[in-house]
Parts: structure tokens; sequence; C-alpha cells
């Protein structure tokens, strides 16, 4: 139970010791201390949690100051030889540690300040601690491979995203890697396997590598050796290197598991290296790594594109020079393969942008709204400085008298002001770490690259320390300044009102504020009117009572899917069940060439891909997509007759104006046809398969007959009641007809349209709780503002009341102060609003980044909230008693 | 605040003789030590590591405790631990510091201030 983990309390409890002890009594006593902490911080944690350890921590802290205090100034003495005290003016720390315990006690003597304050501030640095972790995780962070800024993606230009890189055929990698001088080339492509483990068969998806793939990336096996060019002989003997996770869950982390072998779809595979934990390399995690085992063949291949190249520049090389290169050996293809290559365009881009470019808008405009919470706050806490400043006047205007210097009291104050930010901070970080871990559980459907790269490290906590120290500097200055300014023998005197300079102040970072919150406002205003709209797009399928799972086979049979449709057709509650190769709005899928017999392209021109799904012939009915045209597919089309489907997308695109029905066509390069050629026999309705918020694409529908040795589906299965009740005997069916097939990714149709949504729902639940944050804030420093406008201005009303003014015209003035406030903050926030919510134009679907109907309507929710938080200061304002008002003079 | 320098002769602080009290009958770890002042005053005294150790340094620069070389039989526990044990001054010091306080609570009752001795419970402050 005493063999402690290091927790970060303890670290942080190990480091103050280092700083605060002098090194004697460091020496003597400090490895004591810290095992004694960790006893004491393990009990607090067992029966508190994490936050009882931060509060063992808390209650250390001044015993340890004393400690420190005394056993310095012992030593200095010891030191020093001397009998007497070291005069204190001369002594930094000293004073520093007197400022300290000042500010402390000055902290506690008003509480609920404090805790106001602290709590406030560990909001919104712990929002900036965890946002900042997943931002470092993912687009800081080098990638954990060797040189990391060495590698690039590249390949062919993808024909559907500008920019984008496509993935190629064994063929062209192979050219690519013989011809380039500038980089090595290796590549990846996609692997699942089935192996059985623990009696469960289970599908692992890994990563096959091509050309030396492993060798390139640069890092060591845990143990073991790593996959390299001579595995991917055919003649050689087959072999896997696992992940340290597959090694842990397969092998319970043997150091044996080294030479067995592991059968994977059937095949033996020697196990030859296991990777480390933190081995990850294209954005997330992978099961296995196996080589390709191309035959001589295969290594021809220039239809089949599979494989992502992955380059790694030579000592020297530059990235441009890679991009001239590649231009060169494009243009050489071209010309000797005019067939595949006419629109060839070669990319080349850094690999982690490849890897994380995706989600950088994304992550910046959360990191941005945190940012801006944590300004608010620091506007907000300077305002109720402000305030608690006036009532410290005399305090300081008496410790000035007695001889303070202007500086000594700006320091003394700051030294508080920093320490509440460092309170806050260390909070913060509690805070942090529990907004991350609610972060990523709820991102674990958002598909974020590298998610697993996410920690609370060093670096974070590092971050989350700096970020203290500036919002402590930038919250504690200006009062710490205007205040020791003051003239100090104004204050002295009874009855003296804040200066006017003090309500400048305020009112200005009032009108800070309230701009900020309505920057926030209007990008979670217009990331919820996206998803709302996002939300409201038809699918193009009926989601109710549809239940959804994939199998894949390990081995060609043709005859198991149809008799796994027809037997869980059959159950009971089945109104019907089909099989698709992939399903709606998951993705685009796979492609091939979309080819019109009656009206070839002319020579050089190459077809476009459009994307195919393989599907039985009660897909559509099941799924409840339309028929708009011609007749559904029927169990009379056979391999022999092929005919297809295609939707709405594609006749627009081929077939505008004509009539697509009868018309032959068919899939792939003229020597690698997926069949000979087809009829279009119906047209269907689109369904949104690349994202909701995108245009559908031209798809082709092929019978499973014409397709039978296609090797994964998921099936289909409408229900009479709760999808979910059928379960169980889904999974029954498919064992009966074998039991080593895992059936995976079973989901409701619901579920699977939820998670199409779940990036979109997660950046804006995230900015919209920051924006609800920047509002309460924003509200209450209107409200404190008006509140002590009142207060100041007790006489003034007093004497208003006496001369005759009614309540009414008393709360117009008072509400018409804080509007006037808004109004400014507003007008500054929709002039930022409209500078940046352009960058976030591409989160947006269906409104534009300056959308008007948002703008107005967050212009109005602030100054409705800044009239409600108005309405209480301007109640008491009519309450003045005038004859107290004018007596307390 | 028990600022009271090490080598002053006046008497320990309350802190300083809880730990030469916990001392008494058994040699102990420092968080045993913890422990072992909080369960005796009900969790009035609470010392935390850095008190602990503030207090140890001058026990034993004092003389009063030394810390152990050997460890006691059935501690095979964690080797970072540390056991001390109370030193013959150490025990004089507590015993004529509780004679002390034994003195001034009997003043206390010739006075009146406390009920006569037999009412009291075992803490006394505390009625």
């Amino acid at each position: 139970m005493i063999d402690y983990r290091l927790t970060s309390v303890l670290r942080a409890y190990r480091a103050a010791l280092g700083i605060l002890l002098p090194a004697d009594f460091h020496r003597r006593f400090a490895h004591q201390m810290i095992a004694v902490f960790a006893e004491v911080e393990a009990d607090a944690r067992s029966t508190r949690g994490a936050l009882g350890a931060v509060a063992a921590l808390a209650a250390e802290l001044p015993g340890l100051a004393r400690l420190a205090i005394r056993e310095r100034r012992a030593e200095r003495t010891r030191r020093a030889h001397l009998p007497q005290n070291p005069p204190r003016s001369g002594n930094v720390l000293d004073s520093f540690v007197q400022d300290i315990r000042f500010a402390a006690r000055s902290l506690r003597r008003s509480p609920a300040f404090t805790l106001v304050a602290v709590l406030t501030l560990a909001l919104g640095i712990g929002a900036n601690t965890a946002i900042f972790s997943v931002v470092d995780g993912v687009l800081l962070r080098p990638l954990p491979l060797r040189h990391p800024e060495q590698l690039v993606a590249f390949g062919e230009q993808a024909l559907s995203v500008p920019g984008a890189i496509s993935v190629t055929s064994p063929a062209n990698l192979f050219d690519w890697r013989r011809s380039s001088h500038t980089m090595q080339v290796a590549g990846f492509a996609d692997r699942s396997g089935t192996v059985v483990a623990h009696g469960e068969p289970q599908l692992l998806v890994g990563t096959q590598s091509i050309g030396g793939l492993m060798p390139l990336l640069g890092v060591p096996p845990l143990f073991g050796r790593l996959l390299v060019d001579a595995d991917e002989d055919p003649a050689s003997p087959p072999v896997i290197v696992l992940s340290y996770g597959t090694w842990r869950d397969l092998f319970g982390e043997d150091r044996g598991a080294l030479g067995k072998s592991i059968t994977m779809d059937g095949t033996p595979r020697a196990i030859v290296g296991v990777m480390p934990p933190d081995f990850s390399f294209f954005g997330g995690p992978s099961a296995f790594y196996v080589p390709a085992r191309f035959d001589a063949e295969f290594r021809e291949n220039r239809d089949q594109y599979f494989i992502q190249p992955v380059g790694r520049l030579v000592k020297g090389a530059t990235i441009e020079q890679v991009r001239a290169e590649m231009e060169t050996i494009a243009a050489r293809l071209r010309h000797d393969w005019p067939v595949f290559n006419t629109n060839l365009k070669i990319v080349v881009q850094p690999l982690q942008e490849t890897i994380v470019g995706g989600s950088r808008t994304q992550l910046m405009v959360l990191m941005g709204a945190v940012a801006f919470v944590l300004l608010i706050t620091c506007a907000n806490l300077g305002n109720l400085l402000l305030a608690r400043a006036s009532g410290r006047r005399r305090e300081i205007a008496v410790r000035q008298a007695l001889g303070a210097g202007h500086g000594r009291v700006a320091r003394q104050l700051l030294t508080e002001r920093l320490l509440l930010a460092f309170i806050g901070g260390a909070l913060g970080l509690v805070v942090g770490k529990l907004f991350l871990d609610l972060l990523l559980a709820a991102q674990a459907t958002t598909n974020l690259p590298r998610a697993d790269e996410i920690a609370l490290d060093r670096r974070v906590l590092g971050f989350a320390f700096a970020l203290s120290t500036a919002a402590g500097l930038l919250f504690g200055s200006v009062p710490a300044w205007q205040l020791s300014r003051g003239p100090s023998s104004d204050a002295l005197r009874d009855g003296s009102r804040g200066s006017s300079s003090h309500q400048w102040t305020r009112s200005a970072l009032v009108v800070a504020e309230v701009a900020l919150a309505m920057v926030l406002l209007t990008g979670a205003g217009l990331l919820l009117r996206s998803f709302d709209l996002l939300q409201r797009v038809d699918p193009g399928v009926r989601r109710e009572q549809l239940l959804t799972f994939s199998v894949r086979l390990p081995k060609q049979d043709p005859t198991f899917f149809p008799r796994a449709v027809e037997r869980i057709r059959a159950l009971p509650g089945v109104r019907s069940a089909a099989l698709v190769s992939q399903l709606p709005v998951t993705g685009r899928g796979i492609g091939a060439w979309f080819n019109r017999i009656d009206r070839p392209l002319p020579a050089g021109v190459n077809p476009v891909g459009e994307a195919y799904r393989v599907v039985t012939p009660d897909f559509f009915e099941t799924m409840g997509i339309a028929l708009q045209k011609g007749r559904r597919l029927e169990t009379t089309d056979t391999r022999e007759t092929p005919v297809v489907v295609v939707n709405e997308a594609l006749v627009k695109k081929y077939y505008h104006g004509e009539e697509p029905l009868g018309k032959p066509i068919y899939l792939g390069a003229p020597d690698n046809r997926l069949f000979r050629q087809g009829q279009i026999v119906g047209v269907v309705s689109d369904t949104r398969d690349a994202g909701l918020g995108s245009d559908a694409l031209p798809t082709v529908y092929i019978p499973l007959a014409v397709m039978p040795t296609w090797p994964a589906f998921f099936f289909v299965v409408r229900t009479r009641q709760d999808p979910a009740s059928i379960v169980g005997a889904a999974r029954a069916a498919i064992r009966e007809l074998n039991a080593t097939l895992p059936v995976r990714n079973v989901q409701t149709m619901d579920e699977v349209l939820s998670e199409a949504v779940a990036p979109a729902r997660w950046s804006t639940t995230l900015l919209g709780v920051f924006a609800g944050v920047a509002l309460v804030i924003a509200v209450l420093g209107v409200f404190g503002v008006l509140s002590y406008i009142v207060t100041q201005r007790t006489r003034e009303l007093g004497i208003r009341i006496a001369l005759g003014a009614t309540p009414r015209q008393l709360r117009r003035m008072v509400v018409g102060r804080g509007l006037g406030l808004v109004l400014t903050g507003i007008v500054f926030g929709l002039a930022g609003a409209a500078v940046l919510t352009r960058f976030m134009a591409s989160l947006l679907f269906g409104v534009t980044a300056t959308d008007p109907v948002t703008f107005i309507g967050v212009a109005a929710l602030l100054a409705a909230a800044a009239v409600i938080a108005s309405y209480l200061p301007a109640r008491r304002a009519t309450r003045v008693d005038p004859i107290l008002a004018l007596r307390a003079e | 605040m028990s600022e009271n320098q090490s080598r002053s002769p006046g008497p320990p602080s309350a802190q300083v003789f809880h730990i030469l009290l916990s001392l008494v009958d058994d040699d102990l770890h420092g968080y045993a030590i913890i422990q072992d002042v909080a369960a005796r005053t009900d969790g009035e005294v609470r010392l935390t590591a850095s008190t602990l150790y503030a207090a140890m340094k001058r026990l034993l620069e004092s003389g009063w405790i030394e810390e152990r070389t050997t460890r006691p039989a059935g501690a095979a526990d964690d080797p970072r631990r540390r056991y001390y044990r109370l030193t013959k001054a150490g025990r004089e010091v507590a015993r004529a510091e509780a004679r002390r306080l034994e003195q001034l609570a009997a003043m206390a009752r010739a006075k009146r201030l406390l009920p006569p001795l037999g009412v009291v419970n075992a803490k006394g402050s505390r009625a």
C-alpha cells in the first residue's frame, strides 16, 4: 500500500520542498517528508478522491512555508555568524515571504470573495488546461516517430476534395519508390484479421506494411524486431508484429509470445516483435502490423487503389525539392501510362498536417473560446478587486503613511493577486483533469486523430502555470496600480467616495466583458444554428426500428451471406432484413471508375470514380429508400444478366435530361471490370452518405448476386418492436452458421445517425457551454458595476429623491446606465464577431459566418440579460432613504 | 504558532510534547506519529508532514529523540520509513513537562478554575 505512485499532487509537494527548503534541511528530511506525505495523500485520496488529495496538499502549505522561513533564517544566521537578525529591507526573499504571508491573511479575511475568485479562476484555467491538452496532444506535439519533421504524406490528389491525398496503386508506389532521390518511400494499408482469443472470435484492425514501412518510421520495437523488406517476399514465412495493446490482451504481457504463432484468418503467423505502448503513427491505434506479400504480378497492378504512401526526406532535402521531383515523376507517368494517369497530380504534405489538418479549425475555435472565457473571468475579477479596493483604501493609506513606498504597496497587492491566481490555477488543474476526462469520453465517437496521445502532462502543467501567472498579472495589475497611486491623505478622511477613475475603469472592464461574451455567444449561436439545420437534414433513410451490424468473412464463401440474411429474416419480430457493403451516411466507401457504354469518353480522358454499394434486393425497402423510377432489384437478377440501380445524384451528373433507364454501364478499368456490363433498371432517392452536411454522392447499387464474393457486409434489419430486443437472436443465428465469426458494430440506425453528427455536436456543446459561462460572468459583471455605482451615488440619489424624483425615473436612470454599458459592449462585440467568426466558416452548415439572424438574436439576448441584471440595483436605488443618505456625511 | 527556538530552555511546544508522548511506549515512523497524535487528540491536533519534520529536526538536535538503526520486529513494510525512539533525555523532558502541566492544573484547581480531581475526564480541557 505504501508503494506510492508519483501522483501530480505528490510531484507538486516534492517540487515545493525543492524550491522552499534550504539545502541542508532538504538533504536531511525531504525524502522522509515525501514518504510521509505520500501516505497522508493516499489516505485522503482513498476517502475523498482527487479533491481530498489536493486538500491534503493545501493543508501542508502553511506549515511548509513557516518551516521554510525559519530554516532559511536559521541557516543564514549560522552562515553569517551574526548573533542578530540580518537587516530586513535588503532581503528580497524575506520581504517576498512576508508579502505572501500577508496576502494569505488578507485573503482569509474575506472568504466569500476569495471563494468566488478562486472558483471562477479554476473554471477558466481548468477549461483552458483541458482544451490545451487536446490542442497540444493533437496539433502541437510532434508525431511520436523518429525525426517526424522529415516525414511526408504524398499521393495523387483526391478528386473529391481538392488538396486532399488519395490512396494509390501498388505499381505507382513501387514506381515512386524506385524513382525518388529526395525521399525514401513506403506505404501502408488498413488490414483487418480475425483471431480467436479467450474462446471468442475477435476482429482486429491493423496495418499492412508495404515497402519497409516500419524501418522508415524509425520507432524501435519494445522487443523482438520490426518488419523488414525481406518479410514482404511471398516465399518467406508469414510473420506479424503486435501492438502493445494486442500483446497485453492476448498474451497478458508474456514475453514468451515472441516466436509463438498466432492464427489470423486461418493462417498461422510467427510473432517476431511487439511495439512499445505509445507507438502510433497515423493518428490512431493499430492492433498489429503484417507485411504485404504481393506477388510480381500484383506489384505491377495499376487499378487497385488502396495504398497510402509515406516518405522520409533524405538528409538535406526539402519538401519543395520533393514536390518538384514528384511533379517530374508524375509527368513521366502521365506520358508512360496515359490510360491510368491522365489527370495525375501528386500532392506532398508534412505527415502531421495530413493527420491532424482536418481538426485544426475545430480545435483552434475551441481554444479561442476558452481563451475568451478566461479573459472575461480576468476582467470580472479585476472588477471585483476594484470594488474590494475601495474598501481597502484606508488600510493602504495607513501603510503608505507609515512609510511603505508605492512600489512596495503595489508589489504587496500584486502578490495577493498572484497568490489568488495560483490557488485558482492549482484547483484549475483538478477541474481541467475532470473536464478533460469528460471531453475524451465524449469524443470517443468524434474521430479526433491522435486522441490516445492526449494527456495532462508536464507541458500542460507548465501551460497552466504560465496561464495562472498571466491571469494574475492581468486582473491584478490594474487595481494594484490604481490603488498604490491614489493620494493617501484623501482616503484617510471619512466619507470619501471611489474616485471617478475607478468608475471609468470598472465600466470599461464591463464593456470589455460584454464584447467578449458577445463574440463567444455569436460563435456558439452560429454553431447551434448549423447543428440544428444539420439535424433537420433528411438522411434519406427511415431511422426507426432498424438494427445494423456487420460480419466479415475471412475466407470466400459465396453461400454464407445469402443464408445468413435468410435466417435473420426468419427471426420472430423481424419485418425485413437485407445486406449492404457499407451503411448509408457512414462515408463514401469504395468506388470505381464509372463508364457509360453508350457514350465512351474520348481517348486520353479518364473516367471519374464513383461510389458503389453491393446490396441484396430488399435493401431499399428495408432502409426506407424510395424508388423514384423503374424497378427495384429482384432475386431474379443474377451475374449472368447484371443490372444495377443508381441514385438521383448519379442521374443528375451523368444523365442530365436523358432517360437513364435501360442504359448500359460498367464499373472499373476497361480490362478489369467489376462486371462486364449492366443495365440501369431503377433510380432511387439519395442518401447523405458523405455526412449529413455534404451533398449526396452519385452511387451505383449492385446486387449481391452480381458480386457474390464480396467479403464483408452490414446487415440491416427492420424490426416490429425495439431493435435492441433481437440482438441476441441475431448473434445466435450468425453463430449457428459459423461459430468463429465475430458480429461487430451492433448499432441501431438511430445511433449510426447520431454518430454522424457527433463531431458537430461535440464542438457545438463545448462552445455552447463556454458561451453560457461567458454570458453568466458578463451579466454578473454588469450587475456588480451597477450595484457599485448605486452605492457610490447614494448621496446623489438621496438628493434626487428629496427633490421629488419618482422611483420610475430613478429606475430608468440605473437601467439606462446598464443598458448603455451593454450596448457599447455589443457594438464592440459585433465588430469582433464579424471579424472572428470568419475563421469558423468551415465548421458551419447552412448559415454564413455573418448570419444576421444569429447576430441580432445574440445582441437581443445580451441586452435582455443586461436589463435583468440592472433591475436589482435599480430597485435598490429607489429605496434609498434620503434622510439617511444625507446624514451619512 | 510555535516559533520558540530549539535550544531555548523553555517548555516544549504543544506539538513537540505530543510527538514525545507518541513515542513514550512505542517506536514509530513519521506517518504513525501523525496518526497517533490525531487519534489521541480526537483530531484536534493535526500534524502535517511539514510541521512534523519542523519539530523532528529540533527534537533530533536537542537529543530528545533518535533514529533507530534497526527496524522494529514486524515492521516488514516500506524501507523508506524511518523509525524514531525517545531518548532518556527526551523521556525526562516529557516527564518534566507533564509534571509542569500537572502543577499548573493543580494550581488552577486550587483556584476552583477546574473542578476537583476525579470528576474530570481524560480530555480535561474539553469539559
